[in-house]
């Protein structure tokens, strides 16, 4: 595994942000290593654009180095690295001005002008129209998708990731899902 | 163990599509789905999701190291930092700073070369010596020179 950087024993995420914290920058780059993906993820399915992603995944990275040393250690590292960019990923739309979705997300239909990505998608290819289709959902959903399937968090923290109750962050997933599935008829 | 309901069968369905299901689980949950076209149905959304993953794209872990290394670059330091790093050479040279009364410290100014009249440092209420302006105003050079002559102190 490209991570393991010394010898047998997979080093904790805890220990490499101690050895970050006290300068060690092989220990900072291999908590990118191990955490860039989740990131990234959680990036794309706020920003919906793979540039403004990446960009976004940078700044969060810059902004979580600085602040290492207030990493309190009560969730996962990989949790509060997400966190953290999802944060810099609603400012970096809402600076951009393209922040325009509701707070309450729970029963957001689909607008009548949304793009139909089922047009969009390849056709036959049932995946790639599921994940076109995932990305008009409302951002809580999506993201409560998303983080629930693509890096099986559990759903108190996908609530710290959306900013919600853990009720709420169930019901964001649960709702998605029925929506999606109708979507998908 | 015998009766499972739909909810806790569609709370289990993304570990079960990503393989993370205890086994002791798995035919509980196997022996629903073949009798629930509702769960059965979920599960394949599940699946179709997992099957189309975003790609992550190749370079982003090289990108975001050198960002953050270009991010800690000496030139790059915020003013604080600059400011917190001059607060401490000026205790070592042993300069008088009076925290009711901003005064201009020459003798830290005159230390690294740099002309008094460009600009002032003074104790702010946060105890940092403040003085971006003349900060942001050396070069290069002369800022490595202060750096190099910080880390010093740091590692005496
Ligand atoms: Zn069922």
């Amino acid at each position: 595994m490209r991570d393991s950087l010394r010898g047998a024993r997979e080093i904790s995420d805890a220990e490499l942000v101690e050895q970050a914290c006290s300068g060690d920058d092989r220990a900072f780059s291999a908590l990118v290593r191990k955490h860039h993906a989740s990131a990234y993820r959680v990036a794309l399915s706020i920003t919906r654009r793979d540039d403004i992603a990446q960009d976004v995944v940078q700044d969060a990275f810059i902004k979580a180095f600085r602040a290492l040393g207030g990493f309190r250690g009560d969730s996962s590292f990989r949790t509060w690295m997400m966190t953290v960019t999802a944060n810099e990923a609603r400012a970096t739309l809402r600076k951009r001005g393209r922040w325009n979705e509701s707070s309450i997300e729970v029963a957001g239909p689909l607008e009548a002008s949304a793009p139909d990505p089922a047009e969009q998608a390849v056709a036959g290819q049932e995946s790639s129209r599921a994940r076109a289709m995932l990305d008009t959902l409302p951002e809580k959903q999506r993201l409560a998708i998303s983080a629930r399937i693509d890096e099986g968090l559990s759903f108190r923290e996908i609530a710290t990731l959306i900013g919600s109750s853990e009720g709420a962050a169930r019901v964001n997933y649960f709702h998605g899902i029925r929506r999606l599935r109708e979507l998908m008829e | 163990m015998n009766e499972i309901d739909c909810a806790k069968v569609r709370d289990c369905l993304p570990g079960l599509a990503s393989g993370r299901i205890e086994n002791h689980q798995l035919v509980t949950i196997e022996s629903h789905l073949l009798s629930c076209e509702d769960c059965q149905s979920e599960l394949e959304l599940i699946q179709m999701l997992r099957a189309a993953p975003p790609v992550v794209p190749f370079l982003l872990a090289d990108q975001i190291e050198s960002a953050v290394t270009s991010s800690r670059r000496p030139w790059n330091r915020s003013w604080w930092g600059l400011s917190a790093a001059a607060a401490l050479v000026a205790l070592a040279v042993g300069v008088g700073v009076s925290r009711d009364r901003p005064e201009v410290i020459q003798d830290v100014v005159f230390d690294f070369g740099v002309d008094p009249e460009q600009g002032e440092l003074w104790l702010s209420e946060d105890s940092f010596l403040a003085g971006d302006l003349w900060i942001e105003g050396l070069s290069n050079e002369t800022l490595m020179k202060l750096l190099a002559e910080l880390e010093g102190e740091g590692a005496a």
